[in-house]
């Protein structure tokens, strides 16, 4: 394979991932660069919804029939990331009957299978829904893990040869000649898996293309080549509860708005979300009202809600893109369209092509699209496969197991296991010894934890995205030293410590923005607990190395070897 | 003839069913999404939104505390239904049917999480839906859950049930059979029931003549509203009924009139082995005596505090019936009762016992007693008495939990859980045991060999001249 031209894909989400995968499979030599972690952008920070395409039904019927598409090919193939919990848009007596029928006659247009049920059938579905809501339109929404399933693609791009480098931020496109050559990047830990305390650096990437799946980043990749790419990110939150007061995704039956969707994802549920546009991706403000005010409308929906606890909230930006000529004023009105820039056709610069816009539940579409392109390019003649072949952990498996025979696990904790491991639960639980619960609020075992960090090197954030564990109710307070504690043996202490202060900080972020109530209380909790039990509030280790000399050794008797009979309680007598 | 006849002469809830509780489909009725079918709350999942994680529930496990392969009452609560879906196929952990109900996790929650509830909830759907009908713990578990049905037709019989029980061949077969364990001895029944007793003394119309006579005596008008009915629960009637007499006469001797009526098992013994068909079946005929009761202006009164426990908090908590708040809001533990409306304290300090009732008493605090606040009340109350020593046995679980120490399997965590208590009560002075609950006393019986008194029969003895 040493004559496959070598393509550079930035971006390490959905559709970055997604890239490098179908053309690892179509025999590409492929990099991947990511800035943060995997799903660091926009796919980290999505609620989770696999649209019907029911959503679009109404304002934009391409992207309705792309996403009923994609849905029923990602039941197939990421089986292990897609949960089908069937969708409802529900009808509030406010809500006009006229954009109802709409819905209805849209969904029926695309092709997405929709009926219609009255407000006492939805109840029977889902008990917590409002009273008055008078009438529901089902569709087949479900709800998708983004980490699993952008982790299962770079996986099985890794296994097909392709080379992923996380926290490596690209700070220059190389431009030869009018052409893009590649990308300079600055590896913050040195190539490969990420270990804290390895010294980075600076390398050139060479590439015969590159290609920049950065969302809404785009447009900073773009400019480092002088190329202009009108990108209009828009921030929405979303806030996550404590349990699953649903089980169907709950979209509000009206035209798209603020606070209009409840995802069930995991053990939580996801209310989303707001709409508007920021300058920056990285940096715009994140305010309690945004919050507040999507608790409250969604209320109207799922009325306990209201009381309910809210385990943290936290935004995403939408890489939304329209064409210059296009003009809307609001991000609501921007397509969710995607669109693939050929540079060397737009702007005159050979070597590069972004891919901008598009959401989630498109992404492989979106990456099928690109890697036809490449392949143009280079005249290489393959067809995609990625609809046809599962990501790893996708290929048949069953959740009815005897998990206490088969792994020695209580069965919701097997069944959460085996759900997120899909086909890979024998190879990752099959272990000898002892595999003790690390994360009891999304039953995570040892024998996980220890699966994710041969995958992910020190990174305990990247174990949390493979495994959810610390992102339940307790939101690490119980755990986090857990996990840090599963990469003693293979890394050293400062490394362990700096792994386990970045967990801590990352859990800390999204709870800030649910201090009241019982999350308050929690937090006391977690507080006075790693204060007290491990020094996290004054650690005299985070000052530098401890000078263990400087501590007393305890009483010396006469005649005994110094230090023997030190007493392990701090008593006076050593025996 | 009301609905709810205080003279005590009304239909036995396993009777005229038509249904054996060991017959396989008799439980299936029992729906467990059904639990609160007109109600929100049906779904657990929610009430794990105040468990912070804690473990103190956990720490405060008897069970846990001796068996290291259970996950605790954490687990079995809030994390299980946290980790639950509601899907059909999302099953219950086994584990839950090694939970003693004990319920020392209610108090040792600092966050209110109702574990007890969820547990019992998680059993029922445990049973229902994973338990086979025919399988030999099945069947274990549901003779022992109705215990009273068995004792309702041994009491009939009883030299001949109490030899038949407690002869080595039929023990032998009881735990090849069954899995009840041979190691204990079966209780004996009465010659004559409480019930039988009531029955012939005059039923309520001697208890408003015996209440009178008090009132007078303590100058108090002859009909003043003093009225209670007696829930005794099962043991009470067919094992032990001079606790049940004691209390009908302490009760008069304030100069309440007592009634006893139409009642069945309390449940508790139900809740404990996931047979909440068979505890929804009871509950009706006693919601149905003790809420047209209290609207007539009774208070219930228990001796045995597992019955008070299930009437006021599990019944509420697991059940949807007509009148369930109104029941459990009338219903207290007998001596509670007592110190709330009458001078209880004064009255045991200005009394004194014979020679025949002194003696020297090691107490120990049932846990559902411990659950209604009421772990030191016989002690405060005891000390007082002249005559009378009484020593704590300490806080720990005797161990056997009702049913849970009587299954071969769970015996030998029964006997390590009492294990505390035995040795407290071998170090006390005293050689006769008290304590509320008729299993707490089998259990402090089986380990130490002592006798073992009710607190009510020695508020008769120092109180009751003619008792």
């Amino acid at each position: 394979m040493g004559s496959s031209p070598h393509i550079v894909v930035v971006g390490g989400g959905s559709t970055g991932t997604g890239i490098t995968r179908d053309l690892a499979m179509r025999g590409f030599d492929v990099t991947l660069v990511e800035q943060g972690n995997l799903t660091h952008g926009t796919t980290g920070r999505m609620h989770g919804l696999l649209h019907s395409g029911g959503r679009y039904a109404v304002s934009d019927r391409a992207s309705a029939r792309e996403c009923i598409a994609e849905n029923r090919v990602l039941r197939e193939i990421a089986a292990h990331c897609v949960e089908m919990t069937g969708g409802l848009f529900v009808k509030r007596p406010e809500d006009g009957e006229a954009y109802f029928e709409g819905k209805l006659d849209g969904c029926r247009a695309c092709d997405i299978p929709a009926s219609v049920i009255s407000g006492e059938e939805a109840r029977a579905m889902e008990p917590h829904l409002a009273r008055d809501v008078e009438k529901a339109i089902t569709v087949p929404d479900g709800a998708v893990d983004p980490f699993r399933l952008v982790v299962a693609n770079a996986a099985d791009a890794r296994d097909r040869g392709a080379r992923i480098e996380t926290h490596s931020t690209v700070t220059d496109l190389l431009v030869e000649a009018g052409e893009v050559v590649g990308v300079e990047v600055e590896h913050e830990a040195g190539p490969g898996e990420r270990v804290h305390g390895v010294e980075g650096g600076r390398e050139e990437i060479r590439a015969d293309h590159v290609v920049n799946a950065t969302g809404a980043w785009a447009g900073r990749i773009g400019a480092m080549a002088g190329v202009d790419i009108e990108v209009r990110p828009s921030k929405g939150v979303m806030t996550v509860m404590n349990v699953r007061q649903v089980d169907t995704v709950l979209n509000r039956c009206r035209p798209k708005g603020d606070a209009d969707v409840i995802v069930p994802h995991e053990t939580t549920v996801i209310l989303g979300t707001t709409d508007e546009e920021v300058d920056d991706p990285e940096d715009y403000p994140e305010e309690q009202w945004e919050v507040d005010a999507v608790i409250d409308t969604l209320a109207s929906l799922v009325p306990m809600l209201r009381d309910a606890r809210t385990i943290r909230s936290f935004w995403g930006v939408r890489p939304l893109y329209e064409p210059p000529d296009v003009g809307s004023d609001a991000p609501t009105d921007i397509t969710r369209d995607f669109f693939l820039l050929d540079h060397a056709e737009r702007d005159g610069l050979p070597g590069l092509t972004s891919i901008v816009g598009g959401k989630f539940t498109t992404y492989r579409l979106m990456a099928e699209r690109v890697a036809d392109h490449v392949c143009g390019r280079f005249g290489v003649d393959a067809d995609c496969r990625t609809a046809d072949v599962p990501l790893p952990g996708s290929e048949d498996f069953s959740v009815l197991r005897d998990y206490m025979d088969e792994f020695g696990l209580r069965s919701p904790v097997g069944r959460r296991s085996v759900e997120r491991l899909g086909s890979r639960a024998d190879d990752v639980l099959d272990v000898d010894g002892p595999n003790p619960t690390v994360c009891e609020c999304e039953a995570v075992t040892r024998a996980e934890i220890r699966d994710a960090i041969e995958g992910s090197g020190s990174d305990l954030n990247a174990v949390r995205i493979r495994t959810r564990a610390s992102m339940g109710n307790c939101q690490g307070g119980f755990c986090c030293h857990r996990m840090a504690s599963e990469l003693h043996g293979t890394y050293d202490e400062p490394v362990v410590r700096e792994a386990w202060d970045e967990l801590l900080a990352e859990r800390w972020k999204g709870q800030r923005h649910a201090l009241w109530g019982r999350q308050l209380s929690q937090a006391m909790l977690n507080y006075a607990l790693h204060a007290t039990t491990q020094n996290r509030d004054r650690d005299p280790a985070d000052a530098g190395p401890v000078d263990y000399a400087a501590f007393d050794d305890g009483p010396t008797r006469a005649g005994g070897p110094a230090g023997a009979d030190v007493a392990a309680d701090g008593g006076q007598n050593g025996n | 003839m009301s609905d709810a006849d205080p003279s005590g002469s009304g239909a036995d809830p396993d009777a005229g069913r038509g249904v054996e509780p060991t017959d396989p489909g008799a439980d299936e009725g029992f729906e467990p999404v059904d639990v609160f079918p007109d109600s929100d709350d049906f779904d657990l999942r929610p009430g794990s939104d105040s468990c912070y994680k804690c473990s103190t529930c956990d720490t405060n496990c008897p069970v846990a505390e001796v068996d290291d392969d259970f996950p605790g009452p954490k687990f079995q609560g809030p994390e299980q239904w946290r980790l639950k879906q509601n899907e059909d196929d999302y099953g219950i952990d086994e584990s839950v049917m090694d939970c003693s109900n004990c319920m020392r996790c209610d108090n040792a929650c600092p966050a209110g999480v109702p574990l007890s509830q969820m547990h019992n909830t998680a059993r029922g759907q445990y049973v229902s839906d994973e338990m086979s009908r025919f399988s030999r713990k099945y069947l274990r578990n549901r003779v022992l859950a109705n215990y009273r049905l068995f004792a309702r037709l041994g009491s009939k019989v009883p030299r001949l049930s109490n030899a038949l029980l407690n002869n080595r061949a039929v023990q032998w077969l009881n735990e090849r059979l069954l899995g009840i364990t041979g190691e204990r001895e079966f209780p004996s029944f009465a010659a004559e029931t409480f019930r039988e007793w009531w029955t012939a003394r005059g039923g309520a119309a001697a208890s408003r003549e015996h209440a009178a006579t008090a009132r007078e005596r303590r100058g108090e008008p002859r009909d003043a509203d003093k009225r209670v009915a007696y829930f005794h629960g099962c043991y009470a009637n067919y094992n032990t009924p001079e606790v049940a007499r004691a209390t009908v006469r302490v009760f008069e001797w304030f100069g309440y009139e007592v009634a006893v009526p139409e009642q069945g098992c309390s449940g508790t013994p139900m809740f404990a082995n996931g047979m909440l068909g068979d505890a929804r079946r009871h509950a009706e005929t006693n919601v149905a005596s003790l809420s047209a009761l209290a609207e007539r202006g009774y208070d219930a009164v228990a001796s045995c505090t597992s019955c008070s426990m299930a009437l006021r908090q599990e019944y509420p908590e697991l059940f949807d019936i007509d009148g369930i708040e109104a029941a459990a809001a009338h219903t207290f533990e007998a001596v509670e009762y007592l110190r709330i409306h009458e001078d209880l304290r004064d009255a045991v300090a200005d009394a004194e016992v014979d020679d025949d009732s002194a003696a020297e008493f090691v107490y120990h605090a049932p846990c559902h007693a411990r659950n209604q606040g009421l772990a030191r009340q016989s002690l405060e109350l005891f000390r007082e008495l002249d005559g009378v020593d009484i020593e704590d046995a300490g806080d720990s679980c005797s161990g056997i939990s009702g049913t849970y120490g009587w299954k071969a399997d769970k015996y030998e965590t029964s006997m390590a859980i009492g294990e505390e208590m035995f040795d407290h009560m071998e170090a006390a002075a005293g050689e006769t045991g008290m304590t509320e609950c008729p299993t707490c006393a089998m259990q402090m019986e089986h380990g130490t060999g002592y006798e073992i008194r009710h607190p009510l029969e020695l508020l008769e003895a120092a109180l009751v001249d003619d008792g």
